[in-house]
């Protein structure tokens, strides 16, 4: 019975060495002679398979992704940044990877197909470059809107209006970059005035039933009829009545609104660099692009050759607030803080 | 999740008690010392080295800003003050409904009782979002019962809501350790109570109810921890009503600073740990041996009307409650958008079942497979060494196996993805590869693993601790001292005895890994596709359909696991092993 022991501590401490033997890089590559790829994906599940199956297929390099939302995708890279497990992070707007840029995470790379791309929509210094944008606006019920009472809103100002009480929602700036782009149209519009920015929320307020903990879950309430208006980017609002929440309409604020721009980037001292600067290289031509509005999401591509359905918004037929994307990203930190301290503590009428 | 409280026995039935024998010394026996520096060293793996790392990123800058914070920021004093409110109404309510529960099925006369005990223990099997999910949809402000039915505009969102979702959730809890201490009273004391002249409701305030209260309290204990320390149904159906799991997780993924989240993590040990503590003092004190541990009679069931109806109707007014959330979130996966278009449609599952969604059934199968069995035995041997072998550190093993429920899982994540993420090293020497992420050996497989390992030993441990003080230990002796070593001992004598505690073990093992969600959300890695995160993702997305079918998937592989573990332990591991 004690050489039964001793074996079994021997198979342990066995198992314990070959483990310690394991180096992290060789372990991951199981792929064939076309090379491996490690993609940070943060666009929806759907797209983000499509994505990497149509890549693999047309460049022969074998791409393997997670997807998680882009805030988390922040903090994971930070997590392992001495030891990256990614290549590539794909998606996500460009505030999270300014983000990352000053966490040290990303690698500047100007891809040749970058220059097709307008230049409001990527880095001057090539950290990262645009793949698609959308618009904020407002996704409201038409049957809650009539059972209130109240007109479809169609500026910022409307939604002031004491009928919708309770019957708003929006994200917390903190946790999603959605609510944040909200934040920073209202300081847009008033010129880069913080204080006056912060003023409208303050009256907002009272407006809100709830600042949820996901970007999009403004307009889910909203599909399911528990508020009257959700502010989320419009394009979300066109794929949930897509999907099947037909009272949903689209509104895009007279005023006008900021933009998000999705962005795809180099990770700092990536596992397989070269892969990487192709996948980004794809990810700009009009065929990556077109993988968006096939798989029921319609931002607007950036490469102008891409196609443009009904679906996505038109520039030339809404208000759009032009802003400097480094700038309110880095205000971010400060006014989503003093968001968390003057205006979400106070309580509603 | 079921923490079965050693049962404590009146007086009256008392052999001598036995725990604080004189024990072996571990070094005359090299097997046993083998077997506790194994464990020792994969309890070190499992839990030590996360929890450090965790308590040095949340000692540092970043996370002392939160601590002293605590008190000069009014946001970071009612975020937890909100946390203690939901734990303790958590407690309260959960206690209620599980004793409720307990009595009826103890004692009262009824028929169907072996329904209610299915009933009861219904959501122990249920996947973290699919009572919220199905709370929005029936008692929403546009919910199918109260907008549709009842015409009333109410908000679920918030405190009100939680704490509804939790009971539910985990009120099984309380109906299983009241009912095993309700079980074991001594109706004796009961008879002689009512000889000496006292009506049915004074023995029960002055004799019945005094004697359960350590399984109440304990009852409520566990369920205030488990009420705080919950990360998805806060996430979902918080609202406004931050309290410190989802603040962690935002300051996480959000504010993208881990340290601030451990820092928020650590805040929430201090109340679960002392929780346990309690729980060992109270319980260490009343502990009885006896091998088959039954009372010498059962107290008669209570046919009174005027006790009977209110109670069942109450009972039976719960589980038409769970019933409809629980065929909400079957019939949901069906629906087209539930609650709001509700033509049938095979579409959802069809998602689910194509593609990523069956990966993530073959690999959060796969890997709960592993970690489930292994639980199960870690559990037993750790069981093994606390109550026979081990003298002076018993109470410091124990308790570090219990760690893994204790830690709230989203403490346990974050402290997952700092400790593994990075190799691991010991002055400049790497002793570890990284266990965790897309970069690490097995695909970041072997971290998920662990993590359901922890998170899966406490309840198997705490069985075999329960069934294993119920057995004499003369027995072990008389096999020791015919030469056997303490591993065969173990293995053909002790074993047997309790192996119906090792089978609920595993099986609740296998539940409780397979519904996890907190710890997993940290470490998912793109050669692993897990349920509960992909759940996590539709729920996001508002794709209730298919967040519904994927739960009504996933209830019915771990009701598929756990029937076949069952299966398998009785006929034919212990098949030739069993005395009975």
């Amino acid at each position: 019975m004690r050489s039964h022991a001793m074996a079994t501590a021997a198979a342990f401490g066995g198992a314990a060495l070959i483990l310690a033997g394991c180096s992290s890089s060789s372990s991951s590559d199981s792929d064939s002679g076309g090379g491996s790829l490690t993609v940070l994906c943060t666009v929806q599940e759907d797209q983000c398979q499509q994505v990497m199956d149509t890549f693999t297929a047309e460049e022969g390099i074998t791409a393997r992704y997670v997807r998680m939302s882009a805030g988390e995708a922040v903090a994971r890279m930070n997590a392992s940044k001495a030891n990256p497990e990614f290549d590539v992070v794909y998606g996500g707007g460009a505030d999270n990877h300014v983000a990352s840029a000053e966490f040290g995470l990303l690698e500047p790379y100007v891809s040749p197909n970058a220059d097709v791309i307008p230049d409001e929509f990527k880095d001057a210094d090539g950290l990262w470059t645009g793949i698609y944008w959308g618009m904020f606006g407002f996704c409201a019920n038409t049957d809650v809107l009539d059972d209130i009472g109240a007109e479809v809103p169609q500026s910022w100002n409307d939604l002031l209006d004491p009928i919708f009480a309770g019957n708003i929602a929006m994200a917390h700036p903190a946790t999603s970059g959605t609510a944040y782009q909200a934040m920073w149209s209202q300081v847009e519009l008033n010129d880069g005035d913080e204080d006056a920015a912060l003023e409208y929320f303050g009256d907002l307020h009272s407006n809100i039933l709830q600042y949820t903990k996901s970007g999009s879950g403004p307009g889910q309430m909203a599909g399911r009829g528990e508020i009257a208006v959700g502010l989320i980017f419009a394009h979300d609002c066109v794929k949930f009545i897509n999907e099947g929440f037909t009272n949903l309409e689209t509104i895009y604020p007279e005023e006008g609104a900021t933009f998000e721009v999705g962005a795809v980037s180099l990770i700092k001292d990536a596992a397989h660099p070269d892969a990487a600067k192709q996948f980004i290289d794809w990810a700009l031509t009009p065929v990556a692009q077109e993988i968006g509005v096939a798989t029921g999401n319609y931002q607007v591509p950036t490469n102008p050759d891409a196609e443009v359905t009904d679906d996505m918004v038109d520039r030339d037929d809404v208000a759009v607030l032009d802003y400097d994307i480094a700038e309110a990203g880095a205000a971010r930190d400060e006014l989503t803080k003093r968001f968390d301290a003057e205006v979400a503590p106070q309580p509603k009428e | 999740m079921t923490l079965t409280l050693d049962p404590t026995s009146t007086a009256a039935q008392a052999l001598p008690p036995t725990t604080k024998r004189r024990v072996r010394g571990v070094g005359r026996d090299p097997s046993v010392a083998i077997i506790v520096a194994v464990v020792v060293a994969v309890l070190l793996l499992l839990l030590g080295l996360p929890m450090s790392k965790l308590v040095m990123a949340a000692f540092s800058d970043e996370g002392l800003v939160v601590f002293t914070g605590l008190f000069t920021n009014p946001a970071n004093l009612r975020v937890v003050g909100n946390t203690m409110l939901l734990g303790l109404l958590v407690g309260v309510c959960g206690t209620l409904v599980g004793f409720l529960f307990a009595f009826a099925q103890v004692r009262l006369k009824f028929r169907g009782k072996r329904l209610l005990h299915l009933l009861a223990l219904v959501p122990v099997v249920a996947p973290p979002f699919a009572v919220a999910t199905a709370t929005i949809t029936l008692f929403g402000r546009s919910g199918v019962v109260t907008s549709t039915l009842l015409g009333l505009n109410t908000d679920v969102y918030g405190l009100g809501g939680l704490v509804f979702v939790l009971t539910l959730s985990f009120s099984p809890v309380a109906y299983m350790n009241l009912k095993g201490m309700l079980e074991n009273l001594d109706p004796s004391l009961d008879e002689a109570a009512s000889d000496l002249g006292a009506s049915k409701a004074r023995i029960f305030f002055t004799v019945t109810l005094p004697m359960l209260a350590p399984g109440i309290a304990g009852s409520f204990l566990l369920l205030f921890v488990e009420g705080i320390a919950d990360l998805a149904n806060p996430l979902v159906l918080g609202g406004d009503y931050t309290v410190l799991s989802t603040r962690a997780y935002i300051a996480v993924t959000g504010e993208f600073n881990v340290q601030a989240g451990a820092a928020y993590s650590i805040l929430l040990i201090v109340p679960a740990l002392l929780v346990f503590l309690v729980q060992r003092y109270w319980t260490g004190k009343k502990q009885v041996t006896s091998v088959t541990g039954k009372p010498s009679g059962r107290a008669e069931l209570i046919t009174a009307p005027a006790l009977r109806i209110p109670v069942l109707a109450l009972v039976a007014a719960w589980v038409v409650v769970t019933i409809t959330v629980y065929t909400t979130v079957v019939a949901g996966g069906f629906l087209k958008v539930p609650g709001v278009n509700n033509e049938f449609t095979l579409d959802h599952f069809r998602f689910v079942l194509a593609g990523i969604g069956s990966k993530a059934m073959l690999d959060t199968t796969v890997m709960a497979l592993i970690a489930a069995p292994t639980a199960g035995v870690l559990g037993m041997l750790i069981a093994w060494l606390v109550v026979r072998k081990l003298g002076r550190f018993a109470g410091v093993l124990d308790f570090v196996g219990m760690l893994g429920l204790a830690v709230p899982g989203t403490v346990l994540g974050i402290g997952y993805a700092v400790a593994f993420l990075v190799p691991t090293e010991i002055f400049g020497f790497q002793i570890l590869p990284p266990l965790a992420g897309g970069a690490a050996a097995l695909g970041g497989g072997l971290a998920i693993v662990m993590v359901y390992i922890t998170r899966s030993l406490p309840p198997g441990q705490r069985a075999g601790v329960a069934a294993l003080a119920q057995i004499n230990p003369a027995i072990d002796e008389a096999s020791t001292s015919l030469g056997a070593s303490g591993a065969t001992t173990f293995r053909k004598v002790t074993l047997p005895l309790i192996h119906s505690a090792f089978a609920t073990g595993i099986t609740l093992a296998t539940a409780r890994a397979m519904t996890t969600l907190s710890p997993i959300v940290f470490l998912t890695t793109p050669g692993i596709k897990i349920m509960t995160s992909q759940i996590l993702a539709e729920v996001d997305a508002g794709r209730f359909g298919n967040a519904f079918a994927y739960c009504a998937l996933l209830v019915t592989i771990v009701l598929a696991i756990i029937g076949l573990i069952n299966l398998l332990l009785r006929k034919v591991i212990f098949r030739g092993l069993l005395r009975h």
